[in-house]
């Protein structure tokens, strides 16, 4: 059972370390979209302000709650494996 | 340069494809000829051997379950059949001992009316390091001459793709979005320097010139 756990604990770092820079990338095409939104209209407002607002919403959204994904789908990966490889 | 650059490639693209063709499940289609135990003093060879049954301890030496079969062509193959666990390849397969039991029930040493398994499988025979493919599973096919789609290895592939795109994508926003400006602002940094100092050095060499004597006439 140690196996498992030390295969656990280093999965779950290096998924750690995924999920933080697909956090990064989706944070920066966000911020990307708002300023070429804002650029082509010229408004509405402020260019700051917009964008701001606009990764005001984005942390909050739907996007941003996917990366969990992240972790979810190695772990499931991992138990379908176990489950048709073993027991199927 | 040119062949440097070549051999350089050839090898890294042979290694990527060693260990592909070595990690990476296939199928066999064969008769299961028979099945035994014999227990194997790891040497040099250690590294082609997977681990002890889960649960169990780990020692220089074991038991290890092998799977004798015969291919349609009459070529034989010999399999070794060990947990993997929770290591490396990650085939988590901890049922070796049922797997070994299905084996015996699909024996077929009967020429006239055989049973042809498919046999799933990651590894290499080779002789001269005494190494064999490790079975993953056993499954009753209907002749020898069934297709098996590797429908994993396609996905596999897929997915891969995937990710080496979605690295490519990080990295060449991180490049546009950082790394960038920030050489941009360091060059702006690095001019504004050398004008000053060239603004210094003029400064300096006319300096120096109050120092000059007067031009004769």
């Amino acid at each position: 059972m140690i196996a498992m756990f030390r295969l656990a604990l280093f999965g779950y770092l290096g998924l750690t370390v995924l999920y933080f820079l697909v956090s990064i990338y989706s944070r920066s095409t966000q911020r990307e979209e708002l300023e070429k939104e804002w650029d082509a209209a010229q408004g509405p407002g402020e260019r700051d302000d917009y964008i701001a607002a606009g990764m005001a919403a984005y942390e909050k959204g739907l996007r941003k709650k996917l990366i969990w994904l992240v972790y979810v789908i190695p772990t499931l990966a991992v138990i379908a494996a176990i489950y048709l490889l073993n027991f199927a | 340069m040119r062949y440097v650059k070549w051999t350089f490639f050839t090898i890294i693209a042979v290694l990527l494809f060693s260990f592909f063709h070595y990690t990476l499940p296939q199928h066999d289609i064969v008769r299961v000829v028979g099945t035994e135990n014999r227990r194997i003093d790891f040497g040099e060879n250690s590294f082609f051997w997977a681990s002890p049954d889960v649960g169990t301890a780990a020692g220089t030496n074991r038991d290890v379950r092998f799977i004798n079969a015969e291919y349609p062509n009459g070529k034989i193959i010999v399999y070794r059949n060990e947990d993997t666990g929770w290591g490396w390849p990650p085939y988590f397969k901890l049922d070796s001992s049922n797997l070994q039991a299905e084996a015996q029930a699909l024996i077929s040493n009967d020429k006239a009316n055989p049973t042809w398994v498919s046999v799933t499988h990651y590894g290499w025979r080779n002789e001269f390091l005494t190494i064999y493919p490790n079975a993953i599973t056993v499954t009753q096919v209907e002749g020898p001459d069934v297709r098996i789609i590797p429908w994993f290895n396609i996905f596999f592939f897929i997915v891969l793709a995937g990710i080496l795109l979605l690295l490519w994508r990080m990295w060449a926003q991180f490049r546009e979005r950082t790394i960038d400006p920030t050489l941009e602002s360091i060059g702006d940094t690095i001019d504004e320097i050398d004008d000053r100092a060239d603004s210094l050095w003029a400064r300096f060499k006319a300096w120096l010139a109050t120092w000059r004597g007067k031009p004769r006439r």
